[in-house]
């Protein structure tokens, strides 16, 4: 068969522009959403912002409820469950809970589209570990089942995602609305993903249909293998997914993680300042950084602190 | 019949180009309201400005002014305005000067999808007949555009993924105005599948516009945090006017529940130091002088302050200047401390709740952070106590409750007030929707203050429609005029739209429906008191 023979020139030989460019475009992902996630981390801690109902308020969440609605709730223990952010996240991941509740004419179209998505990462992650079981000489791919099995897992995850992907791409499009509202990023995010499945599905027929190729790549490119060459369709999906994957952590595709933030630093961040707890350090030193906000109340220079302007009056 | 033309929405950019009103109220497309309130003709409650005034003051966004802002006089003073709105940006997104909401403003500036999953959930937008520039996207991409092409000396790459917007007096004359069309309820951010919080975004801008240009809403800045600070409280009154105006009202109280009410101030030691937002004190008395009631028959140890400001709850810097929030939360943690009182109780007043409890509480270090408590959980206390004799039969009529966005959506006290009213109050009936997922007033983030202008004609039509709404659902089967009906209130700026509301709509007239407090009921409920606490005229 054409695609086994290329894993095997692709092992021995040199390293392929497709190698290269994976590494470098998959560098570029990993080290920008790095970048990104260390952003929002080192950000410094910011006034409560809380929005009810919060995940993790053991016995109250299912209406909203705080420990707000103790008497005299400083003095008693706080119950917080981990269990339910779980799964207040898990529930909005897996059956995108808000879109179905509020935007119900776009739910099945991301549905799709996001499960198609959840698959391919999971194809991707299989492809990973089959290279690196294989490296250690410990088993191949065969624990999947074959190549059959991933080239069915391949055509549900693909025809999810692309069936999904049009679909949002034609609500865009097709609603006035919808369209005024987006940015030309959202259109640029759709078709772009829309023709990375195409190639996907040309190399799905046309190359690749039990994904032999594509493990052995991933195979070579752990190996940091250098050698051969690959078809070129093959090379023009790698590059143009590593090439998405740079892009993603400047866009806001990073929500993936960034729901973390979100979530349980924002919307759920309700833990009361009280003694013991380590605010104080903090909070001092932001009340020691320069204001330097301009209007007459203020006056800011850039040398009077925070502490400063709130012990003054400010004048009208 | 001829099909309507179709109009082209309006875009993010277009709020640069220069036009008259960018996206005009359009009365045909309101939202009715149930019968028979839907014979009252929208045209009825609104008012367009006159010709001269629109000289005078910019309405371009909706012809609406909540601002009254002057075109500048010369191109230079446009340049200085545009100049300072630019490092505004810069300072919105520094750490040194925006540390407070900085990483919850990065992380909705860089998250929109744009899916539109909050649309519906903003009562403004869906009740104004869906006016794109009330969608909540609408401001928050003009910041983000903004953002993109000027922040931090801009940057060309995200500012063409943004889209495309251009800086001039148009864009930030609507984008102030378009900050007051929002009243900061959030549930467009309880919503968002993402967490973004575009609700933020209003927040922010109107920091921006105040803290660098000194641009704010004359009642809440000038006449309200300014005043308050200067005089002790934004009604104007001064320590010997509050102190002769709770005098007035424990006689009153005195006289109507036979034993004798006496409010103490500034009584050092006391356990609880009781925060009224001091509009109760003039324009509902029987507030007040319930709360006395009901801590004088549980003796409560409790005191008011006379000091500047801690005899008024308010804290209008929550909504939009960080600088005058802070200001005011430390004077009444300042007196908190010099009474050394064991806790500070937040009367009836939502976005005082929020302020003094959730949003400083990061900044009250040691012994600033004194111990706050909802008067609705303290409320409940009381009452599960036993030390009250509760008469149920005594509220024999329709009631129904609001939820304060502050009390409810942002500090998750749902439960409490429910629990009193299902005690006092047999024919209790909830709105649709309640609790965390209620809907706004109309009236919040200080629009129950603010009607310069035509600002209160769109506070009626359109921000407060949807409460209107929800209020007529909940009494449908009983809005004969003969039956007299309770909306329970317990916030004291909500309780001002709803004065403003239900006059607009004549629901006193046509319906029998009153507004009031928490506290005014569970007064009337007491079997020591004589009956008729409540008094049913509408004021």
């Amino acid at each position: 068969m054409l695609a086994s023979g290329h894993v095997v020139v692709l092992q021995e030989g040199p390293m392929t522009v497709a190698t290269i460019g994976c590494v470098v475009l998959l560098a570029g992902f990993v080290l920008g959403s790095l970048y990104k996630a260390v952003r929002y981390v080192r950000m410094p801690m910011h006034v409560r912002w809380e929005l009810y109902p919060v995940a993790h308020e053991k016995g109250k969440v299912s209406y909203g409820g705080s420990y707000f609605e103790e008497l005299d709730w400083w003095t008693k223990p706080r119950e917080t469950s981990l269990v339910g952010e779980v799964k207040t996240i898990a529930e909005e991941v897996f059956t995108l809970k808000a879109v179905r509740e509020h935007n119900p004419k776009l739910w099945l179209p991301s549905l799709l589209f996001h499960y198609g998505l959840y698959l391919l990462f999971l194809l991707g992650a299989a492809l990973l570990l089959g290279g690196v079981a294989d490296g250690l000489g410990v088993v191949g791919l065969g624990w999947l089942g074959g190549g059959k099995v991933l080239s069915l897992w391949g055509v549900v995850a693909l025809g999810l995602a692309t069936l999904g992907c049009c679909l949002l791409l034609l609500r865009r499009l097709g609603d006035p609305t919808l369209r005024n509202a987006s940015s030309p990023a959202d259109f640029l995010h759709l078709w772009w993903l829309l023709a990375v499945f195409a190639l996907s599905w040309a190399n799905w027929l046309v190359v690749d249909r039990e994904y032999t190729v594509a493990a052995g790549f991933v195979k070579g490119l752990l190996r940091l293998q250098v050698g051969g060459s690959v078809p070129a369709l093959f090379v023009a999906q790698v590059l143009l997914l590593g090439a998405f994957l740079a892009y993603l952590p400047w866009s806001h595709m990073t929500h993936m993680f960034a729901k973390y933030f979100t979530w349980h630093s924002v919307r759920w961040d309700d833990a009361p300042n009280i003694a013991g707890e380590a605010y104080r350090e903090k909070a001092l030193k932001l009340l020691m950084l320069p204001v330097s906000w301009s209007a007459p109340h203020i006056k800011g220079d850039g040398k009077k602190t925070w502490l400063d302007v709130v012990q003054e009056r400010g004048e009208s | 019949m001829k099909p309507e033309p179709l109009v082209p929405p309006v875009k993010v950019r277009d709020i640069a180009k220069p036009t008259p009103a960018l996206s005009p109220l359009d009365l045909q497309k309101i939202v009715p309201l149930p019968p028979p309130y839907d014979q009252i003709d929208p045209q009825t409650l609104w008012k367009e400005l006159t010709a001269e005034r629109r000289q005078e003051i910019d309405a371009s966004l909706d012809g609406v002014s909540a601002l009254s802002l002057k075109r500048p006089e010369d191109p230079q003073e446009e340049e200085r305005l545009l100049k300072g709105f630019v490092e505004g940006l810069r300072k919105l997104l520094s750490v040194e000067n925006n540390w407070t909401f900085l990483q919850p403003l990065q992380l909705t500036l860089d998250h929109c999808t744009h899916c539109q999953t909050c649309a519906d959930a903003c009562p403004i937008f869906v009740m104004s007949g869906r006016n794109e520039i009330y969608r909540p996207t609408y401001r928050a991409d003009v910041l983000r555009r903004l953002v993109a092409r000027y922040g931090n000396g801009g940057n060309p790459i995200k500012s063409a993924l943004t889209g495309p917007i251009e800086l001039n007096w148009e864009t930030l004359a609507r984008l102030a105005e378009l900050s007051y069309r929002c009243t900061l309820c959030r549930r467009c951010a309880q919503a968002c599948p993402i967490g973004v919080d575009n609700g933020l975004v209003t927040h922010e801008l109107r920091k921006l516009f105040s803290q660098e240009l000194g641009i704010a809403a004359t009642e809440c800045h000038a006449n309200g945090s300014m005043l308050q600070l200067r005089v002790g409280s934004s009604t104007g009154m001064t320590p010997a006017v509050v102190r002769d105006n709770i005098e007035f009202i424990d006689e009153e109280m005195s006289e109507k529940v036979g034993f004798t009410v006496k409010t103490p101030f500034d009584k050092v030691g006391a356990d609880v130091l009781l925060l009224h937002n001091a509009g109760e004190i003039l324009a509902w008395p029987e507030n007040p002088g319930a709360f006395a009631v009901i801590l004088e028959a549980a003796g409560i140890s409790w005191t008011m302050s006379s000091d500047l400001v801690a005899y008024d709850a308010i804290n209008y810097g929550l909504w939009y200047d960080d600088v005058q929030f802070a200001r005011v939360a430390l004077e009444h943690i300042k007196v908190a401390k010099k009474l050394k009182v064991k806790k500070i109780v937040i009367g009836e007043c939502g976005h005082a709740h929020k302020a003094l409890t959730v949003i400083a509480d990061r900044l009250l270090l040691g012994e600033d952070n004194i111990p706050r408590e909802s008067a609705l959980t303290f409320l409940e206390g009381i009452v599960n106590s036993g030390v009250l004799k509760l008469d149920p039969s005594r509220n024999d009529f329709p009631v129904t409750l609001h939820d304060p966005c502050n009390i409810v959506r942002a500090m998750g006290i749902v439960e409490p007030q429910r629990r009193i009213l299902r005690r006092i109050a047999p024919r209790f009936r909830e709105m649709t929707p309640h609790g965390v997922e209620n809907y706004c007033c109309g009236g919040g983030s200080g629009f129950a203050i603010m009607s310069p202008n035509n600002f209160a004609n769109w506070r009626m039509l359109v921000s407060g429609r949807i409460k209107m709404q929800q209020i007529l659902e909940a009494f449908k089967d009983e809005l004969d005029p003969a039956i007299p009906k309770y909306l329970c209130t317990p916030c004291s700026n909500c309780k001002g739209q709803f004065r403003d509301l239900l006059r607009a709509y004549g629901a006193w007239e046509r319906s029998r429906i009153l507004y009031g407090g928490l506290v005014e009921l569970v007064v009337n409920a007491m079997a020591d008191v004589p009956p008729g606490f409540l008094e049913w005229e509408f004021h």
